[in-house]
């Protein structure tokens, strides 16, 4: 089936096995390996990427169903060497260990901040509960966010939820 | 890897019960994929069809009217619920239970629709569903019927959908509006987990409901519980209708044991 989406700003027009999900759509037809595959059945978040404005799991999407969307993910955050403001704020923080994690991450941070400019921490967490961070980089993962949108009135370390 | 299947996605309502009838043997209802693409890549499930429902018009309703109360469509994702003004204000239930759902990932995806015709006994739409006297509409060639949620589950992961049936939408009653409740789940994790269990109080006035997810083979309304009982008395009546069982992620022992402390929490807290 021929689909057409748009990435990054860029259209793209493919064929399209109905059977394959827009991961390895994504990673093996496009050629953009930033987003991750962890467990592929929706429990680990590495790779999620959003599509219509929504952080998804691309391992549980059809690329098919895809057809005629918008999506974005990790390639589509720097531009040239100058990293995004999230990418920023998460190495500004030590908020990146491995990094395996951090494209699906950064996605959900990504719509969290464009539904909510200002989230607190139980928020952020909520965000990204469904994105494993192996190397247990959560703190400064919520530490990163809350430095990118400011702090509201605590200090010093979070209180975990 | 996924197997290969043809992908079919009727604009129509009547293309999709036609379809439905034809591939009744070898075809499986997509809505938000979250349970059928892994189980299809565990080759739990091996359709030939994979038939999308959301691409209908009707698919994407979300409306509420006076008439037919809130109409739930299978296109409808569990955070289309949570944003909904009109779910929030007029249907509290049905958001603290989807609040509860899974990863915030699987929320913008997994459909209402798709909780309940999965039909898993620790669904955590069921509960408020079953407490709101929601209503199931199914549709197939030969027709519509409409079927109260508390007849819809039969037995673990079946319901009463035939082969070529499909879910069309879900009404939710304009009499159920504003009632209060609260959902207890128990996980081992605060974020995305199954339950182990998981207890909804809701009450509407004098009227107390309790629906149990993970405690029996469906997930379990009691209606039987009055204002007049004490807390005893409630959680007697809420583990006289359930019969949990011992499973990997807890025992039968524990699963009562927190169904009561649930049920006595939730008398306090939700007034």
């Amino acid at each position: 089936m021929k689909i057409k989406l748009t990435v990054n700003g860029l259209s793209y027009e493919r064929e399209c096995a109905e059977h394959r999900t827009l991961l390895r759509f994504i990673r093996e037809d496009l050629g953009l390996t930033g987003t991750k595959e962890g467990c592929g059945m929706g429990e680990c978040g590495a790779c999620t990427v959003i599509l219509n404005g929504r952080a998804v799991n691309s391992c549980m999407v059809l690329a098919v169903e895809a057809d005629g969307a918008v999506i974005h993910t990790i390639e589509g955050e720097a531009n040239g060497p100058a990293l995004s403001d999230i990418q920023q704020a998460f190495e500004n923080n030590h908020a990146v260990q491995c990094g395996f994690c951090t494209p699906g991450m950064v996605m959900s941070v990504k719509e969290l901040l464009a539904q909510n400019p200002k989230p607190d921490a139980t928020q952020i967490k909520e965000a990204v509960e469904g994105n494993f961070c192996r190397c247990t980089g959560y703190t400064q993962i919520v530490e990163a966010v809350m430095d990118l949108t400011g702090r509201p009135e605590e200090k010093g370390e979070l209180k975990h939820v | 890897m996924l197997y290969e299947f043809r992908y079919l996605a009727p604009r129509t309502a009547g293309e999709l019960v036609r379809i439905l009838d034809e591939r009744k043997n070898d075809g499986k209802i997509l809505a938000g994929g979250t349970d059928l693409i892994p189980n299809i890549r565990n080759g739990l499930m091996k359709p030939r069809f994979v038939i999308d429902v959301k691409k209908t018009p009707e698919a994407s309703t979300l409306a509420y009217s006076d008439a037919d109360g809130l109409v739930i469509g299978t296109a409808i994702t569990i955070n289309d619920i949570l944003r909904s003004a009109t779910a929030q204000d007029k249907y509290p239930v049905l958001c603290v239970c989807a609040h509860e759902l899974a990863s915030h990932q699987i929320r913008n995806r997994a459909t209402v629709t798709g909780n309940v015709v999965n039909a898993s006994p620790c669904s955590d739409m069921a509960p408020a569903l079953l407490c709101l006297d929601a209503k199931a509409l199914l549709r197939s060639k030969d027709g519509q019927r409409s079927m109260p949620f508390k007849e819809f589950f039969t037995d673990v992961k079946k319901t009463v959908l035939k082969p070529g049936e499909y879910l069309e939408r879900i009404e939710v009653p304009a009499e159920s509006r504003g009632a209060r409740g609260s959902y207890l789940k128990l996980k081992r994790i605060a974020g995305h987990d199954l339950g182990i269990v998981g207890v909804l109080m809701v009450r509407r006035g004098d009227d107390i409901r309790f629906a149990v997810s993970s405690a029996a083979p469906t997930p379990v309304l009691v209606d039987t519980v009055t204002s007049k009982d004490g807390p005893e008395e409630a959680v007697r009546k809420v583990l006289g209708a359930v019969s949990p069982i011992s499973d990997v992620r807890g025992t039968k022992e524990y699963r009562e044991h927190m169904i009561g402390v649930y049920v006595r929490r939730l008398l306090s807290e939700v007034k």
